[in-house]
Parts: structure tokens; C-alpha cells; sequence
């Protein structure tokens, strides 16, 4: 039986902690840094083990097999140690079988030498038995080999302890309080070591960083209960705020002091349509020439113009500045806003509340009038003109009750629709409500489909057609073209016509006080097909009226046999 | 068990304390002390036992009691293996409790409420008393240290279902009839054999067959005892122990035979010189408890403690042998 000095007590103590802290340690296991920890224990149980198995042997031979298998345990430590720091930090996107196995080359060669070290001096060039305060222990020379693990464990031990500093600082307070007992746990061993090394402890002969472990374990034993250290973990952290970066749907770019690109975010790459690895390190004015001294400007620097992989747009550019603890500029986080769908809603919007308000003005200011002249004596056919403009006004909710339909739908997948049934349908409309009109619908290909936005689209476009069609003939022809994308569909009639000025309002977009178009119907002809990803063209027909072409995207094509 | 913070969160000794020095009977100013403090105590002994009885710490002075009575046996000079076979029954022990909680549910209400509401600090404490076994066991060598880590190994391959199911049936051990009680025995009485002779450097000798035969002999009966007393959730779960193949009263001959198996055992050793003659008269006196308790079967409503009281067989043993040991 092993007799019991101070240091072999010590020793023991050691072992107890150690155990028990594996086992509650065991317990977190499916924790962030549970099973490292358990490893970490292990190794540091093993070394202890054998040191005692090592000092309560008197035979050089005995001695040197039990400093050997040590070797095992002293392994397992560093490499547990910047394993369970990392899991810890949230920096797991380092540990996989792979960089574990690499991390372990070092650790196995080492194990591999220390027992085959009858056969060579890698790991010890000379052992001798020598007596130290009264105790017989190993002298050995390290050969060089030794100074690798020794190298090896002291760059682990520093890698691990990185992390968990970052921690330190960290905002959440229990995050702190667990980091801290870590950091005792963690640096009171390396401290040992290093100690013992540097030769100011009073062990002679003896290696007593196990001796430190068992602090290093009374810290982590502490931590567990007392911070619940496995239980609130800060892991997620690190990765969650890289991951919002990353996966955020605008787009971001970090840029340094001198404008450079140093982190730019998936939606920025994909924005821009360039090469990740090409846009680092780029200077944004480079990368972005529209966005120009952004690290001027604090706070939103309002919307920019940005061309990039969908054509041109618009972004709300706001940009925060980055500055280290004592207030100094380390560069700036830049996002890029897409506002382009929000000032198109935006502008749609003003549009339709002016025209609304106009035409609606318009038309009850005719209704006053009717109705002065009704109270002047004048009663022949005032009621039916008085009918009509309020049919117009009811036209008109029914025009915004359709726009305010589309705008729900922008964005959205609808079910492809048959081209053939809208045109149809809508043909079928004007010739019972306008029977006065001539209707010629040429043939339309029964396979084509397109979004089912183009229907209200078609029906408005041959409602302007013939409502508006003074003609002695009126008139209104239908033609559709099939593509191989495209299908265009081309309305004539020979009514009065869209005056110019009409056109150029619609084309911009927008309108004003003083310059405004006549009807709704137009504009949702323009908001439609443009929701439908298609083209609006408006042209003067010769002698008289418009040709309106729409070219739409091909949403889908079925056999000509299917029935719908 | 020191009292945690969970005793008092949850109605534990405090207020039961308070309780018994409040009572209507003795208004606070004008109590008596006696009375006042023998109801403390009771209140407290109480506690202590249901504490030292749920927890296994019963079962941890057992097996230190044990593996006394093997190194007595094999004339093993004093060291720290009864001590292990103590701490490491505690954390296996306890550690099975906190394990089958549910199970335990049906057939022990009282055990698993309280393992239920100390399970924090039972673990704890099982984790401790694991890491003391560990820490005594490295001053026996490597050898002891093996065998005090083999429970460890195995909680951790049954944890992690490293075990293949078909040995377990379902990964429960527990669950295999007579394997159960064959394991549980050759285990118990392998362990403490080995322990002590560990520590002495002691080599395998007939006297060591002998000690065996008697220990897996004992433990046979007592792991049978508590499955009289599971007969009927045994039966319901579809469980084949040899009470519910051979119903109590074939097993109570059974286990009459396996006494009287172990007595000839005992007496065999005894005269051929290979167990020493004064202790194997204490190992008789115990088997002569072993008797009485195994008549009790199917006989007495509580059959818990009747399984208790099979248990506590090798604490009679320690007794009659404390006179032997420490001279009459």
C-alpha cells in the first residue's frame, strides 16, 4: 500500500475533486463544454493516478513505466482544455472530427514515444533516479521532442484562454462570473506548471501541476453549482450574432478606417451579384461608386441609387460607426435598406389618392350642377346625366377596390390562368355590355398561361377601348402573340385616342396637382402589368385611336389537350 | 445528510421542528425542556433515518461491514478497502435511485418522493463519495483502481447505450431474471474480495474460494428477498423473477435450502482449516438471522422491511464478529 506523505495527499485530494467534478460534469454532458470538461477531468485524474502510482515506487524501472503511461492524462488536457473553451465561447464552427483529430496528432506521437522509449531519445534523452528531499524521484532530460508537447500544451492552453477572455468582456453579467471562475481554473494549473518549471516552487523533483488541477477542478466544481456554469451558456451568442450578419435579409457591409471592405453579408454579395472573396478588401467607392465618404456621415444617410445584379434600386443607406473602448474609429458597419418595393407602394399610393380625390371632385361638382339646373327649370334629361356620373363614381370604387386587390398580390405566387380564358372572358364582357362595338379577337394560342394579375389587366385595357370609343364605327381589334417567354398581347381600336400628355403622365409615374391623368383604369393597366413583370407600350393608331401592347412573361404552358 | 435548500423550501425538518416546539400543548413561553427536546430529537431522528434509508447510505455501512468481514476471514491486515466498498455503494446506489425514479414510483412512494426532492444533492453527493472511493482506491495500485472504476465504466457505457440492448433488455440489467440476482452477487462478493487483497498484495487461495462461495451464497438470497416483495409490479411489467415462477412459499424453500447450503459451506471451510473456526461460528450466527428473516416471507405485510432487515444480515455478522476481532 502507497504510504502517505504531504504531497501524496495533496495528491489524492486532487483525484477526489477531479472525479466528482467528471461525474457532475458528466451530468451536463449534452451541454456546451460538458464533455470536455469530463475529458479534461480525466486527463487530469490519470496524470495524478500515476504520479502517485510513481512515487510510491522505489525501482527506476517501475518509476519510469508509471511517468510513461502518465503521459496519456498530460495529453488529454490541453487539448480538452481548448475543446471545452471553444464549445464554451460558441466557437464550436472549429470542432469537428477532423480538427479534433488534428488536434490529437501531437498528443498520440507524444503517448506513442513516451512507451516505446526504450528504442530511442525523441522524448527523454537521459533518466536517472535521484534523491530529492528524502524522496526517490525521476531526473530526466527532455529530448527534443519534449520541448514539441511542451510547446504544443502551452500554445493549447493560451488558444483556450482567448476566448474565454472575450467572455470576461462580455456584456452578460453571469456570463462574466462563470469566465472568471473559468479563468481561475484554468490559469492557476499553467501558473503551476510554468512555477515548477522556472524551478520557484519547493517540490524537488516532482511536477505538481496535478496539485494545481485540484484547484482548477474546486473552481470548475464551484462554477457548475454556483454560476449554474453549464447550464446558462453564452454559447449561442458568438454564432447567433454572426449568423444574423450573415442571414440578414439587407444587406451589410463592415468597412475599416480607410473605407475598405472588411465583412460583407450574404444579401450584399447577392445584391451586388459579385464575387465574396473579390469584394474584400475592395474600397467601397470600388465596390459601390454610389455610396462615396460614408464614414463622414453618422446615422442615415437617406436613400441611394445602387445598381447592381437586379438592374437598379433603391437603398437606405444608414451607417454606425465602430469605435474601440476609448472612443476611437475602427471603421463603420454600413446596411443597405431595399426601399424600392416601398417607394413604388408609396408612390402608387399618392397616385391613386390624387386621381380618387380629382375624379371624385369632378364628377360630384357635375352632380351640384345637374342639380342647380334642375332647380333653374331645367329637368329634361338632367336625371339621366345626373345617373350617369353617379354610375361613374361607383365605377371608380370598383376601379380602386381592383388597384387595392393588385397591391395585395404584389409579391405573391398566384396559380398561372389560362391567357385564352382571360382574353375570352373579357371579350365575352364588352360585347354584352357595349353591343355597338365591333369585337374582332383573333386566335389565342389555348396553351399559354400567365399570372392571373393580367386579368383586370385585359378587362380594363378593352373597357378603355370601347367605353371611350366615339367612332361612327366603333371598333376594337385583339391580337395575341406567342414567344418562347413572352406572349404579347396587342389591343386596337379607332376611338379619339390617349392624348400625349396622358402617355408622358403615365410614363413618369407620378402626378401632380397640375398634371394628372383622367381615370384609374390607366393606371392599373400600368400597375398591373408591371406586377405581372411585363412591358406597357401605348401608341397612336393610324387614323385614329391606340394600340396598347403588353408583353408579359410565359407564367406556364400546358398540352393543348388538357382540358381546363 | 446535512439538510439542503431544498429541505426547507420544501416543508423539510424547519418547519417541523418549529412545529413540535409550538405545539398547543406546551405554549412557547411556558414549554418543559425535556419533552420539548426528546420531540426535537424524535423529529430529527426522523429525518435522519428516512434520510440514511432512502438515500442507500444503510447500504454503504453494509458493504463496508462487507468487506470487513472478508478481510477477517482472510486474515487481511487493516486498510481502506471497506472504506471504498462503502462510498462506492453509496454512488452506485444512489445513483440507480435517481435512475429509476419512475420505476421506483410504484413500488417505493416514500423513497422516490424523497429521492425526487433531493436529487440535486443526492447526485452531488454520490459524485463525491465516488471521487473519495477513487482517491483511497490509488493507494492500493493500479489494481484497485480498476476495480473501483469498473462501476464508473459501466454507468458511463450504460449511459451513453454503448451496451448492446439484447444484453439488458432494453438496456435494464435489472430486468433479466436470476442474471440479476447472479450478477448483483458475483459482483458484490468478487469486489470485495479483490479490494482488500489489492491493498495487501494477497494472492487467490482455497480459503479465497471459500470466502466466494459463501459471499455469492448471501448475496444470492438477499437480492431474492426484495423480489418477494416486487412480486406483484413484477408480475404486471411481465417480469419472470423466481418468485412469481415459483410463488413465495417455493422460494421461501429455496432460499431454506440456500441457507443451510451456505452453513455446510461455512462448517466445511471451517474443519478442513481454510476459513478460521471463530468467525465462521459469527458467519453461522448470521445465518442463523438469515433463517428467521427467510420464514418471515410472504408471512408479514411489510415486506419492505422484511427486505431491509435480509440486508442487514452482514451487520449481525460484524457484531458477532466485533467480540472476535477485538478480543471477548
Amino acid at each position: 500500500m502507497a504510504t502517505l506523505d504531504l504531497l501524496t495527499g495533496v495528491l489524492l485530494g486532487t483525484i477526489a475533486v477531479g472525479v466528482a467534478t467528471a461525474i457532475l460534469a458528466w451530468r451536463e454532458r449534452r451541454e456546451p463544454g460538458g464533455l470536455p470538461l469530463v475529458a479534461l477531468m480525466i486527463g487530469q485524474i490519470w496524470w495524478s493516478a500515476f504520479l502517485v502510482f510513481d512515487l510510491n515506487t522505489t525501482a527506476l524501472a517501475t518509476k519510469v513505466f508509471w511517468a510513461n503511461v502518465r503521459w496519456v492524462g498530460v495529453v488529454i488536457i490541453p487539448v480538452a482544455w481548448l475543446l471545452f473553451a471553444l464549445e464554451y465561447a460558441g466557437r464550436d464552427e472549429y470542432i469537428s472530427v477532423r480538427s479534433v483529430a488534428g488536434l490529437s496528432v501531437i498528443p498520440a506521437i507524444t503517448v506513442f514515444l513516451a512507451l516505446t522509449g526504450d528504442f530511442h531519445d525523441l522524448l527523454y534523452v537521459e533518466t536517472t533516479l535521484v534523491s530529492e528531499g528524502g524522496r526517490l524521484v525521476l531526473d530526466r532530460t527532455g529530448g527534443p521532442w519534449y520541448w514539441v508537447i511542451a510547446a504544443y500544451t502551452y500554445l493549447l492552453g493560451l488558444l483556450g484562454v482567448l476566448p474565454l477572455l472575450q467572455l470576461v468582456r462580455s456584456e452578460a453579467r453571469p456570463f462574466r462570473g462563470q469566465s472568471l471562475a473559468l479563468l481561475v481554473g484554468a490559469i492557476v494549473p499553467w501558473a503551476t506548471n510554468i512555477l515548477h518549471l522556472v524551478g520557484a516552487l519547493p517540490v524537488e523533483g516532482v511536477d505538481p501541476t496535478p496539485v494545481g488541477f485540484a484547484v482548477s477542478g474546486v473552481a470548475l466544481l464551484g462554477a457548475i453549482r454556483r454560476y449554474r456554469l453549464l447550464e446558462v451558456s453564452p454559447a449561442p451568442t458568438g454564432t447567433a450574432r454572426q449568423r444574423v450578419f450573415e442571414r440578414m435579409q439587407a444587406g451589410a457591409i463592415v468597412l475599416d478606417r480607410h473605407d475598405n471592405v472588411v465583412d460583407i453579408n450574404d444579401s450584399m454579395v447577392e445584391r451586388l451579384g459579385v464575387d465574396r472573396a473579390a469584394a474584400l478588401g475592395q474600397p467601397v467607392a470600388e465596390l459601390i461608386p454610389a455610396v462615396e465618404d460614408l464614414s463622414l456621415r453618422e446615422g442615415s444617410v437617406g436613400h441611394v441609387r445602387i445598381t447592381g445584379a437586379d438592374g437598379e434600386r433603391t437603398y437606405d443607406v444608414a451607417v454606425t460607426p465602430i469605435t474601440d473602448g476609448h472612443g476611437r474609429s475602427l471603421g463603420n458597419a454600413v446596411t443597405f435598406h431595399d426601399v424600392e418595393a416601398l417607394l413604388h407602394q408609396q408612390q402608387r399610393l399618392e397616385v391613386l389618392n390624387r386621381v380618387l380625390r380629382h375624379n371624385i371632385r369632378t364628377e360630384t361638382n357635375l352632380i351640384a350642377g345637374y342639380a342647380e339646373l334642375i332647380d333653374e327649370g331645367e329637368e329634361e334629361g338632367i336625371d339621366e346625366l345626373i345617373k350617369e356620373r353617379a354610375e361613374r363614381i361607383e365605377a371608380m370604387g370598383e376601379q380602386a377596390r381592383e388597384i387595392a386587390e393588385l397591391f395585395d398580390r404584389e409579391g405573391q405566387a398566384d396559380e398561372p390562368v389560362p391567357l385564352a380564358r382571360i382574353v375570352t372572358e373579357a371579350v365575352a364582357s364588352i360585347r354584352e355590355r357595349y353591343p355597338d362595338v365591333t369585337v374582332d379577337c383573333g386566335p389565342i394560342p389555348d396553351d399559354v398561361a400567365v399570372t392571373a394579375v393580367l386579368r383586370p389587366v385585359v378587362a380594363n385595357v378593352l373597357e378603355n377601348a370601347a367605353e371611350h370609343n366615339t367612332s361612327e364605327q366603333p371598333r376594337v381589334g385583339v391580337d395575341v402573340e406567342p414567344g418562347a417567354d413572352v406572349v404579347t398581347l396587342r389591343v386596337e381600336d379607332n376611338g379619339p385616342g390617349i392624348s400625349r400628355y396622358e402617355r408622358a403622365v403615365l410614363e413618369r409615374g407620378t402626378e401632380t396637382p397640375l398634371e394628372h391623368g383622367s381615370g384609374l383604369g390607366l393606371w392599373l393597366i400600368k400597375w398591373g402589368v408591371g406586377f405581372a413583370g411585363g412591358r406597357l407600350s401605348l401608341e397612336e393608331n393610324d387614323p385614329s385611336g391606340t394600340v396598347v401592347t403588353i408583353e408579359v412573361p410565359i407564367a406556364g404552358r400546358r398540352d393543348a389537350g388538357e382540358s381546363e | 445528510m446535512a439538510p439542503s435548500e431544498d429541505d426547507t423550501e420544501s416543508g423539510g425538518p424547519a418547519p417541523r421542528i418549529r412545529e413540535a416546539l409550538h405545539s398547543e400543548d406546551y405554549p412557547s413561553d411556558r414549554q418543559p425542556i425535556l419533552p420539548t427536546l426528546v420531540r426535537w430529537l424524535t423529529v430529527l431522528g426522523e429525518r435522519g433515518g428516512d434520510a440514511i434509508l432512502h438515500s442507500g447510505a444503510y447500504l454503504a455501512v453494509i458493504a463496508t461491514v462487507y468487506v470487513s468481514i472478508v478481510m477477517v476471514l482472510l486474515d487481511l491486515p487493516p486498510n481502506p478497502a471497506p472504506l471504498i466498498g462503502g462510498f462506492v455503494t453509496f454512488a452506485v446506489y444512489a445513483n440507480d435511485r435517481l435512475v429509476d425514479l419512475d420505476a421506483d414510483a410504484r413500488t417505493n412512494p416514500e423513497r422516490t418522493a424523497f429521492v425526487r426532492r433531493h436529487s440535486r444533492t443526492l447526485f452531488t453527493v454520490a459524485a463525491v463519495a465516488y471521487g473519495l472511493a477513487v482517491m483511497l482506491a490509488v493507494l492500493g495500485g493500479p489494481i484497485t483502481l480498476a476495480i473501483t472504476l469498473l462501476p464508473g465504466l459501466i454507468w458511463i457505457l450504460y449511459a451513453t447505450d454503448w451496451l448492446p440492448d439484447r444484453w439488458f433488455q432494453n438496456g435494464r440489467l435489472k430486468e433479466v431474471v436470476v442474471v440479476n440476482s447472479v450478477v448483483v452477487a458475483g459482483a458484490w462478493a468478487g469486489a470485495a474480495i479483490l479490494l482488500p487483497l489489492g491493498f495487501t498484495g494477497g494472492s487467490l487461495t482455497v480459503s479465497t474460494a471459500f470466502v466466494l462461495a459463501y459471499f455469492l451464497l448471501r448475496s444470492f438470497v438477499n437480492s431474492e428477498v426484495p423480489n418477494v416483495r416486487d412480486i406483484e409490479a413484477d408480475r404486471a411489467i411481465g417480469v419472470t423473477t423466481i418468485p412469481v415462477a415459483i410463488g413465495v412459499a417455493g422460494t421461501r424453500r429455496l432460499l431454506y435450502g440456500l441457507d443451510l447450503l451456505t452453513a455446510a459451506v461455512v462448517v466445511a471451510g471451517g474443519l478442513g482449516g481454510y476459513l478460521p473456526v471463530l468467525p465462521s461460528a459469527a458467519l453461522l450466527v448470521g445465518l442463523g438471522y438469515s433463517l428467521v428473516v427467510t420464514s418471515l416471507l410472504g408471512r408479514v405485510e411489510r415486506m419492505d422491511r422484511v427486505a431491509i432487515a435480509a440486508e442487514c444480515e452482514y451487520i449481525v455478522v460484524g457484531l458477532a464478529l466485533a467480540p472476535v476481532v477485538y478480543g471477548f
